[in-house]
């Protein structure tokens, strides 16, 4: 369907309007100007930053400067999740632009991984798209694969080539028409009041009597909370790529449509803004 | 808080993990806040004595790595590489927990580790 595919660009095309600014106790030899920048939604922090650190680094001493790690309000931002994930977990109903604050010095460990160079990030990439497979196709698809259609996928990624990826991902949605749709949904559930990072289980799309679920039903399953309405008021917002999809999309649909690139439906659970 | 200062995103309590009991007697999944691993080792890399272990849901992979290169008395520039399926290698702050529900089999979780890239 044309529709459909217009939702494949859409998603892939989504940009954040970002201002980075340099945390204030940096050492710098003049004052450091804020940079801005658009961020892909599916892309990753340390992949797309390369021109704010060389902005920032004309006003510092090498001496000065460590490894590039971002924080939004007091958050540290894991370069490996997602960016738009990130934005609608975090920041998505502030005032846009976003505003990063960019830090040199005093990585923390607790918070976030290490990202020594973009083979770091491509292995990480790669690492999802194989967990997810696992979930869709017992690993088969991805494993027919050859690896220079898995470093089509990468690259497509990095340069962002929506048609070259999507050449070699159109793969990873297919299925057995008598299926009915994937074996499971690569899904992870975020939530911004908890201790633990996310929700992932084992979640069918089209149940054992041929009923297709919804991203209700998955929901309702792993986490009713967020569908739980108090007489009028909707508590929480269900967000994937900044919007709320209907509770009655199937969930197939949306795992073959609103993924990113890693394969994954990462979907934000965030409390609903009292106005 | 992290114990040790040189080893990073410790956020729980270091219990080790624990070597799995011989007799098999548990209750439902649900009640046990541990889950059952198989470590099996790849390629030429050192096997582990005991397999088997009893380790906290929300313990993260990295976690277990450190845990198994010190077993093995690994140098500190030894990297590990751990594998879930024999195909993917989960993020380091993902918990065993998670992996488990997903990937688990006949009740437990079945990881390879290696020395070097094993299944890329």
């Amino acid at each position: 369907m044309a529709d459909d595919k217009d939702v494949l660009r859409d998603v892939w095309f989504g940009r954040i309007p970002t201002c980075f600014t340099l945390y204030q106790d940096e050492i710098t030899e003049r004052e450091a100007e804020p940079f801005y920048l658009l961020l892909p939604r599916v892309s990753y922090l340390t992949l797309v930053t390369d021109k704010v650190k060389k902005h920032f680094l004309k006003v510092m001493k090498a001496e000065d400067v460590e490894e590039m790690w971002f924080d939004f309000e007091g958050t540290s931002l894991k370069w490996h999740y997602p960016i738009g994930l990130l934005f609608d977990l975090h920041a998505s109903n502030t005032a846009l632009p976003w505003s990063i604050t960019v830090h040199f010095k005093n990585f923390p460990e607790r918070d976030l991984l290490h990202c020594p160079s973009n083979s770091v990030i491509e292995a990480h990439f790669m690492s999802s798209i194989k967990e997810a497979d696992a979930l869709k196709h017992k690993s088969q698809v991805i494993n027919d694969m050859q690896k220079k259609d898995h470093k089509q996928l990468w690259m497509g990624l990095q340069n962002d080539k929506f048609d070259q990826f999507w050449a070699m991902n159109r793969k990873l949605m297919e299925y057995p028409t008598e299926e009915g749709g994937f074996r499971y949904i690569p899904f992870r559930i975020y939530l911004t009041m908890s201790d633990r990072p996310f929700i992932q289980k084992l979640f069918r799309p089209i149940s054992t009597d041929g009923y297709t679920h919804t991203l209700g039903d998955l929901l309702k399953e792993v986490y009713p909370v967020a569908i739980s309405n108090d007489d009028e008021s909707k508590h929480y917002q269900v967000v994937i790529h900044g919007i709320e999809p209907l509770l009655e999309t199937p969930l197939q649909w949306l795992s073959e449509h609103l993924s990113h690139p890693d394969n994954f439906l990462h979907i934000s659970v965030i409390p609903t803004p009292s106005d | 808080m992290s114990d040790n200062a040189e080893s990073p995103t410790e956020t729980q309590k270091d219990e080790p993990p624990t070597p799995q009991q011989p007799t098999e007697d548990s209750g439902t999944a649900d009640e046990k806040k541990k889950i059952d691993v198989l470590l099996k080792a790849v390629g030429d890399t050192p096997i582990m004595k005991t397999k088997k272990w009893s380790v906290e849901k929300g313990r993260t992979v990295q976690s277990l790595s450190q845990f198994i290169s010190r077993f093995l008395k690994m140098e500190a520039n030894e990297q590990l590489f751990i594998y879930v399926n024999q195909s993917f290698s989960p993020s380091p702050d993902q918990e065993v927990g998670v992996l488990f529900e997903c990937f688990g089999s006949d009740g437990k979780l079945v990881l390879h580790y290696c020395k070097s890239q094993a299944w890329g």
